[in-house]
């Protein structure tokens, strides 16, 4: 392992990122814009339920949960799936593959840098905000750090998520359709679009399980001391849930790699 | 050619002359989308996926709240059944405006000027997305589901009333996408735009009076999403008490139309001056 072999691929992403400001800028804006409508609404919905707390979720609590999980999503989509793809059909994927590195490892550095410049441009921002809207609704200490680990490994599941559907991109031949069906399940099953505290009973007692949580769900709800992970014992199952989904997908995903990689079809590449 | 033959052609161009060249253009297109059948398959389950997932959102609201702003459940059903119908037909016949800006950049797009038909017409005509029409059923079977439990009565009259204002809603959606798409003639690598006023859609089945202030008039004339669904379906659910906004909706749906068909059309006339 060279550091600053992978640093270096970080530090391409970075730039290359910041050659598109324009497009940064109005999806800067855009989110914002996209962030008051979801405020209107759950205001909407709140009056209407004439309880305070719904699900152990107050109006301040869902806000801040959808919002940072709308943040999150910015800063954690991957196009793992469109780039590769495209590279299969111009060939660039040999190019790739011939890298003197792990191809697995070379694409998860690739997309580092572009990750560090959205969580500085996308996230941090949006969490400043919240946090002075709210006014203090967002505990702050430790669990910060804690939050950090968690999106850390949320990064990690997001990824392997990835790879595995993009492998099996390999075989359909769809990047539409199963790029569909994949950011579908994601944002359903994770708690993006609707929180996982509203789900009926027993679904979530299923959802709990699955790895979708750990990408949006988990990093939030240690982000808000929920479900009693202020105490150790309520963090210890939220950071195990994430380690065996990390180690159990990334082995999924490169065992799949490397039985299809051979399979791949380079049409006058 | 004659200047003769040239003007007996274009007096020949009537709305049968286009209906036929489009019915062309579509067989060709579904002919090469049946060639690759897996991707035309995995394609409508991941449409039919996006639509039960925005189903079970809405059912796990509803468990948790009553209402929304004084929209119960069927209200609000019919609402999220009308959004989806008039969300297809942007859907079915304008879906090729997702590649106006890799065509733009590649230089591919000149092949359109060069046709003596309506560079419009000829390049939403190359692409019928057929992932569309399960949307509609979808929409068809939450809209009926929903009327049926209001309790709308069914005469010919209430009929052409929906026709009318569903198409009128359709409009508004299309010009939105125009207008968006139409963007990468002036700026590289503009997808994100389409990508945001795609995102913003998804508040079109919500009752666009939860919207308050600045933002209400920016997503009702500016942004017109609130004309998607919320304005049109009053038409039919508040029928002794049509506002003002729902009788103007036709109108401004073919104005709206009509200046994104403009913006667009600029955008062309600007690729081909730059004559790359």
């Amino acid at each position: 392992m060279n550091l600053k072999r992978h640093l270096a691929l970080t530090r391409a992403g970075i730039m290359e990122s910041l050659q598109y400001r324009l497009g940064t800028a109005v999806t800067l804006f855009a989110n914002l814009i996209y962030l008051v409508l979801v405020y209107f609404l759950w205001k909407a919905i709140y009056a209407s339920a004439g309880t305070d707390v719904v699900n152990g979720m107050t109006f301040t609590d869902t806000m801040i949960y959808l919002i940072l999980a709308t943040a999150l999503f910015n800063f954690l989509e991957m196009f793992v799936v469109w780039d590769m793809s495209r590279s299969i059909q111009s060939g660039k994927i040999i190019l790739d593959l011939l890298k003197p590195m792990n191809f697995r490892t070379y694409t998860f550095w690739s997309y580092s840098g572009s990750h560090v410049v959205l969580f500085a441009l996308t996230f941090v921002p949006t969490f400043i905000v919240v946090m002075i809207v709210t006014n203090g609704a967002i505990p702050m200490g430790i669990n910060l750090l804690y939050f950090v680990i968690a999106t850390v490994f949320a990064l990690i599941v997001n990824f392997s998520m990835e790879m595995i559907v993009a492998t099996i991109c390999l075989y359909t031949e769809s990047t539409w359709g199963i790029n569909i069906v994949k950011e579908t399940i994601v944002l359903l099953l994770s708690g993006a679009s609707i929180p996982l505290a509203f789900f009926p009973e027993v679904f979530r007692q299923v959802v709990e399980y699955l790895p979708f949580r750990a990408v949006y769900d988990i990093p939030l709800t240690i982000l808000l001391e929920k479900n009693g992970t202020d105490t150790l014992e309520g963090l210890l199952p939220m950071f195990g849930l994430q380690l065996a989904w990390c180690v159990i997908l990334t082995l999924a995903g490169v065992l799949f790699w490397n039985h299809s990689v051979r399979k791949i079809t380079v049409n006058g590449g | 050619m004659s200047t003769n033959t040239i003007t007996k052609q274009k007096e020949r161009r009537g709305f049968g002359f286009y209906a036929r060249i489009y019915r062309k253009i579509l067989v060709q297109d579904l002919k090469s989308k049946m060639s690759y059948r897996a991707d035309f398959v995995i394609s409508t389950i991941g449409m039919i996926m996006t639509n039960l997932s925005g189903f079970v959102t809405f059912l796990i609201l509803f468990k948790n709240f009553p209402s929304i702003n004084g929209w119960d459940y069927h209200h609000m059903l019919f609402l999220y059944g009308f959004s989806l119908i008039a969300l297809t037909p942007v859907q079915c016949f304008f879906d090729n405006n997702w590649n106006l800006r890799f065509q733009v950049q590649s230089g591919d797009f000149i092949k359109y000027c060069f046709r003596p038909i309506n560079v419009f017409f000829y390049f939403m005509s190359e692409v019928f997305d057929v992932k569309g029409l399960g949307q509609l059923a979808f929409g068809v079977g939450t809209l009926v589901y929903a009327w049926v439990n209001i309790g709308i009565p069914v005469t010919p009259l209430v009929i052409l009333k929906l026709l009318l204002f569903l198409l009128t809603a359709s409009l508004f959606m299309i010009a939105i996408m125009n207008a968006a798409a139409a963007t990468c003639f002036w700026i590289v690598g503009s997808g994100y735009v389409m990508v945001i006023m795609f995102r913003f859609k998804d508040f079109a089945k919500y009752p666009s009076n939860i919207f308050h202030g600045v933002f209400r008039i920016l997503f009702t004339f500016v942004i017109p999403i609130a004309f998607v669904a919320y304005y049109p379906s009053l038409a039919i659910l508040e029928s002794d008490n049509i506002p003002v906004l729902t009788w103007c909706a036709p109108a401004l749906g073919v104005l709206f139309f009509y200046l994104s068909y403009k913006f667009w059309m600029l955008g062309v006339r600007k690729y081909d001056f730059t004559g790359s």
